[in-house]
Parts: structure tokens; C-alpha cells; sequence
């Protein structure tokens, strides 16, 4: 246990001094603008290859109440599916409300982000259409027109199924158990007596 | 491997239960659809009373195919049937539901909106 902890903590300087290694790579990376090793040499230095990373989610959900986004609904997606952690949905007004939403949050990566040698962006699907997705990769926002939000329903999607799966496992359990079997030939007489 | 008069069947719930292939988008001469690919499709069979009809012309993802996918890892993924989304000209789904599993790779080729809908990613 202790072993375990030294090595822990001895592994820990380590990571706290690899960030300073990229700079001093930084000369050759701008020289050897085609070199493919770049790209090896910059990714454990920022780590910023993980977008999701840029922003937390209560900075999102910030963001959104200050471009007035209605309705944010904030669902931990975690043990339902694996490619995101967290869905985030919220409604826009209008297409231009909904195009301002997608466009503050892209925005505000970028500003984070600044003097960064990397830019990591969200990507934006559908940006001009009713239902606008911005990935991040670990949560996702979802900005949708009303009208598409009650359409899609996405919410009834993500927290039914976790209903739905309690109940099946029940049965399954259930199935499992063992019950002995009632005789009811002997007792029928029993409680036609009493 | 999806071409012009290929059948496929619909995983979601627009109301088009049958489509045939007649045009793959994104090159001039191009003989095969993969998954992740956008196609033209006429709808040969469809549930009555469904805003979808039969012999509508519309555009589809696929998002299975009996042709294996393989990834970078070695993974290699076959599916049963050849199953199509179907999409509207701006790419949102025309049903709000999809059924069955669903490749990773559709994410990563801007159809979040769908991986998002589905039950299941592998």
C-alpha cells in the first residue's frame, strides 16, 4: 500500500513536469512544420485533444442562462450510453436565438482558449435548421426550436429508459428465484372447513 | 455496399418501412454506399396512414450494412441487414426514434442528431 503511494507520488512530479517539455519542443515544432511526430509531442502537453476538457458543464449551463436559453435540462447519460456523459438540452426562441446559443458556446471555448497553441472547437451540427447540436465530446448540448423539442422529446428518451430497464431486470431476477411450488390439493379442504 | 436498386430496410420510426437505393450523393461515378453515406431512396413499402407514402423520393443515412466495417483497431463490424435513417433535406431525422444498434463512426461523420436517438452504439 505505502509502495504503491510512494509510486503514486513519485509519478506524480513527472506529469507536473511534462508541460514544460512541449515548450522547449516548441522551436522544432514550428520549424518542422511537416514533421508527423508533432503531433506525439504536443498531445500529453495540453491534453486539449479532449475538448470536453475546455469547458465544464456548469460553465455551459452558464453560458446558456446568459444567452437566455429556456428550459435547461441538465441529464447525466453516464450509465445509459458510453459516448456522453451528460446531455444538455435547451430551447431557443427562434432560429437566430438558436444560432446565438450555438454560437456563444463555440465562442466561449475559443476565448478560453486563447494564447493556446491548439484551438479546440465543438463541433456544430446542424446550424441552420431547427435543432442544433454542439459535441463536445464527454456531454453534448442540444438547442432546439420548441416546436422540435416537443417533437424529438429527448428528455422522455433519456430518463425512460432508465425506468424501463429497472423493471426488466426485476423480471429477470425474479425469473430466477427460486419458489417452491404450492401444494394446493391438501389445503383447498382445510379452508373449505374453517 | 449499397448501390442504385439495393432494398433496405428502415430503422426508425418515420413511418417507411421499405426503401431501394437509387442514388448515392458525394461523387459524380460512385458505385458503393457505406455506412455513414447519405443516399436517395424511393420508399417502396410504408405504414398506412404515416406522413411518409409510397414512391416519395427522400434522402437516407445508412446505418447498418451486411458489408463488414472494419476500424483502425482491428474490430470488424457485420451486420444482419442493410438499415437506413431517413433524413430531411437539412439533415435532421424524419422520425423521432431509431431502432436497433448503431455504429460509432456515424458521430464522428456529423450525424450526432441520430447516435443521439438510437437505443444502442456500438
Amino acid at each position: 500500500m505505502l509502495a504503491a503511494l510512494r509510486s503514486r507520488c513519485s509519478s506524480l512530479p513527472s506529469l507536473f513536469t511534462l508541460p514544460p517539455s512541449p515548450s522547449l519542443l516548441d522551436p522544432s515544432w514550428k520549424l518542422g512544420f511537416t514533421a508527423p511526430n508533432r503531433f506525439f509531442a504536443s498531445s500529453p502537453s495540453t491534453g486539449a485533444y479532449d475538448i470536453s476538457e475546455v469547458l465544464t458543464i456548469p460553465e455551459v449551463e452558464k453560458i446558456l442562462a446568459d444567452v437566455k436559453a429556456d428550459n435547461v435540462t441538465v441529464i447525466p447519460t453516464k450509465n445509459q450510453c458510453f459516448w456522453a456523459d451528460f446531455t444538455i438540452i435547451a430551447t431557443g426562441r427562434s432560429d437566430w436565438h438558436l444560432r446565438n446559443i450555438a454560437q456563444a458556446l463555440v465562442y466561449k471555448a475559443k476565448q478560453k482558449q486563447k494564447g493556446a497553441k491548439q484551438i479546440m472547437l465543438p463541433s456544430v451540427q446542424g446550424y441552420n435548421t431547427k435543432w442544433i447540436v454542439i459535441d463536445y465530446g464527454k456531454f453534448v448540448v442540444h438547442a432546439l426550436d420548441e416546436k422540435a423539442r416537443v417533437y424529438f422529446n429527448l428528455e422522455s428518451l433519456w430518463t425512460a429508459e432508465k425506468s424501463d430497464s429497472d423493471p426488466s431486470d426485476q423480471d429477470l431476477q425474479n425469473a430466477f428465484v427460486k419458489i417452491r411450488p404450492k401444494n394446493n390439493s391438501k389445503r383447498k379442504p382445510a379452508k373449505v372447513s374453517s | 455496399m449499397i448501390q442504385p436498386q439495393t432494398y433496405l430496410n428502415v430503422a426508425d420510426n418515420s413511418g417507411a418501412r421499405k426503401l431501394m437505393c437509387i442514388r448515392i450523393i458525394g461523387a459524380s461515378n460512385r458505385r458503393y454506399a457505406h455506412i455513414g453515406d447519405v443516399i436517395v431512396a424511393v420508399i417502396k413499402e410504408a405504414i398506412p396512414n404515416s406522413p411518409l407514402e409510397r414512391s416519395e423520393v427522400i434522402r437516407a443515412v445508412i446505418v447498418r450494412t451486411c458489408k463488414e466495417l472494419k476500424r483502425k483497431n482491428g474490430t470488424i463490424i457485420r451486420y444482419d441487414d442493410n438499415a437506413a435513417v431517413v433524413i430531411d433535406q437539412e439533415g435532421n431525422p424524419k422520425g423521432t426514434r431509431v431502432f436497433g444498434a448503431i455504429p460509432r463512426e456515424l458521430r464522428q461523420l456529423n450525424f450526432t442528431k441520430i447516435v443521439s436517438l438510437a437505443p444502442e452504439v456500438l
